[in-house]
């Protein structure tokens, strides 16, 4: 399982484990649309491209996902499998998914925002690391 | 760790400056030794964390339903000097004017026989859960308005009454309000949300009112002994969400440029008169006002469903009173005798003004404001009055809720939603919601007691008990 569940009482904490950086920020977002709306399935006909700028890898990631989360929440896409690129202060996607749909994709739980508290991106072996928490 | 957590009294403990390098005041909280069993380390160093913000006068506070949030903790307030102190979505949160409204109605719980159909007309009538879209979809010129004029735009095109304004905290519409700070992406998520309950904690409760603990209060607040009330709890839905996202990244910039450091990113700030400091207060303003017109959208759903059900007039369901939880306003506190203007941040916390101070209601003067405290679905909600000693100690704040102690991933583990719903109907709360899931994360043992939290501000006086109101039916996202 590429991404699993902190405890943590309020919130949303998951740490995501992948191998290399790209891959990481993938699964991340690929965690985010199966808490938000379990069971999308991407489709060739809805993609994508997100480009965020920050000044660093942890802004990358919060801009990144912070997108993902608007392009759900304000215009019903829910984006699942993202092919990332990442540029020295640039992040680029092409990311895949469906359109959300409430019979298709219940039971999940309305993220509200991105957070920076307890975000962590770090190496552990040959694995890359990430720690985030989502308001819910 | 340099200090340590020092008891000042009974229900108030202290951290002190040297707890932490950095801090530039102390902290205080208030808790119950029962309360205090649950206390998290990670809320602690929150509460440490904003002591070290730039301008912040006193302390760094926490209320008994303190717990571990993102930024500041929840439960936690703190204010600011408009001088030289900073403003921060950090002590607001995403949900920018989360909140609670109380209607009182002319009924009994046996007028309610039928309740289970009540329940199922309350949950077909109000969007709940995620992705719900509203049936009233705004232009974007009634979005402008609706940033700007709260409660009132909503009022004006028939979702309540004028005297429901007299009874909304800021009478339903922040002044200061700047729609031009709030982004179009801001706007696409709360076009088609308004008028919806939401998800997670959010409810809109059935309840009867089965103690009074101040009589004079309660007749003055409108709420009757064996009463039947409707509480809505429910915030500034996408919009308010993405005013946070988007402010949070101009802000980090202003942080490194006014050469603040932090101990948290999530802290990011700027000054309460910079250009970035007053663009977020605009865009805030704006979404709470939003949520004022949200909460009033779904009190005129509710009605309608009581009046054709019932047979009662619209306007036998006054509102009672509503409050924001999650806002930054500025309010003029005294500060070592004199009046000063602030920034008053309350993250998870509610106004709670005492008897004559400006800003609450003519008829309520002499009480103090109401203050609404919800439980969990199946545990209590209280109404209480504010206090001068809260003009004191805590800036006229209090509690808003009880506050979690088991985790939601925790709690979908170990509980099942059906079983927590027959649970509830056999104790007689009947629950409809949009999934299972949603029933399991927020069943009543995953919260710390609402009866402990509303015991120890009772008992500190930072607000007094008013009234009990039990649950009878939820319906939630």
């Amino acid at each position: 399982m590429p991404y699993e569940t902190l405890p943590h009482t309020a919130d949303v904490r998951i740490r995501v484990t992948a191998s290399g950086l790209e891959s990481l920020f993938a699964e991340a977002a690929r965690a985010m649309a199966a808490i938000m709306a379990p069971g999308c399935v991407p489709e060739r006909t809805v993609t994508r491209e997100v480009t965020v700028e920050a000044e660093d890898l942890e802004g990358l990631l919060h801009d990144f996902l912070s997108e993902l989360l608007y392009l759900f929440d304000g215009e019903g896409l829910l984006l699942c499998d993202c092919q990332v690129t990442l540029q020295e202060g640039r992040l680029t996607a092409t990311c895949r998914g469906e359109g959300f749909s409430r019979e298709k994709h219940a039971g999940g739980a309305e993220i509200k925002g991105v957070t920076y508290s307890g975000l962590r991106i770090y190496k552990e072996g040959k694995d890359d690391v990430l720690e985030i928490i989502f308001d819910v | 760790m340099a200090g340590e957590v020092k008891r000042i009294s009974e229900y108030e403990w202290e951290l002190p400056r040297d707890y932490r390098p950095g801090m530039r005041v102390p902290a205080r909280f208030f808790l119950s030794e029962t309360l205090r069993k649950d206390l998290e380390s990670g809320a602690l160093e929150q509460l440490a964390n904003v002591a070290t913000l730039p301008g912040i006068v006193k302390y760094s506070l926490a209320m008994p339903d303190i717990h571990w949030g993102y930024g500041f903790p929840i439960g936690g307030v703190a204010a600011f000097s408009v001088d030289d102190g900073v403003i921060s979505p950090g002590g607001v949160g995403f949900d920018i004017n989360c909140g609670v409204r109380l209607l009182a109605t002319p009924l009994r719980v046996g007028d309610l026989e039928k309740r289970r159909e009540l329940v199922e007309r309350l949950f077909q009538a109000v969007p709940t859960g995620v992705g719900a879209k509203s049936d009233r979809r705004l232009s974007g010129t009634d979005l402008e308005e609706v940033m700007v004029r709260g409660a009132a735009w909503a009022v004006e095109q028939g979702y309540g009454v004028a005297r429901d304004l007299d009874r909304c905290e800021e009478r339903g519409a922040m002044a200061g309000a700047d729609p031009s700070a709030v982004s179009p992406k801001a706007r696409q998520r709360g076009l088609p949300q308004s008028g919806t309950l939401g998800s997670g904690n959010h409810f809109l409760e059935i309840q009867e009112v089965t103690e009074i603990y101040d009589p004079v209060a309660a007749a003055a607040m409108g709420v009757a002994m064996g009463g039947v009330c409707v509480m809505i709890h429910c915030g500034s839905r996408g919009l308010g969400h993405q005013v946070c996202t988007d402010h949070l990244k101009t802000l980090e910039a202003a942080t490194r440029r006014y050469g603040i450091s932090l101990p948290d990113r999530q802290l990011a700030c700027a000054p309460v008169n910079s250009p970035e400091g007053k663009a977020y207060y605009g865009a805030m303003a704006a979404s709470a006002n939003y949520a004022w017109a949200n909460r009033q959208m779904i009190t005129d759903m509710t009605r309608k469903v009581f009046v054709r059900m019932f047979g009662i007039a619209y306007e036998e369901m006054p509102l009672v009173y509503d409050v924001a939880h999650n806002v930054a306003k500025r309010e003029e506190h005294l500060v070592d005798g004199r009046p000063v203007p602030l920034c008053v941040h309350r993250k998870g916390a509610t106004r709670a003004f005492g008897p004559g101070v400006p800003g609450i209601p003519k008829e309520l003067a002499a009480v103090g404001q109401p203050v609404i405290i919800p439980g969990s679905m199946g545990t209590p909600s209280f109404l209480l009055k504010g206090t001068a000693l809260a003009m004191e100690k805590t800036f006229g704040s209090t509690c808003h809720g009880a506050g979690r102690v088991t985790s939601r991933t925790q709690a979908k583990k170990n509980l099942r939603g059906q079983q927590v719903r027959d649970r509830l109907a056999q104790a007689g709360i009947l629950v409809r919601a949009a999934s299972y899931e949603s029933i399991a994360e927020e069943a009543p043992e995953v919260y710390k007691p609402s009866l402990e939290v509303v015991r120890v501000v009772d008992a500190v006086g930072i607000s007094k008990l008013v009234a009990r109101l039990e649950p009878l039916g939820v319906i939630k996202g």
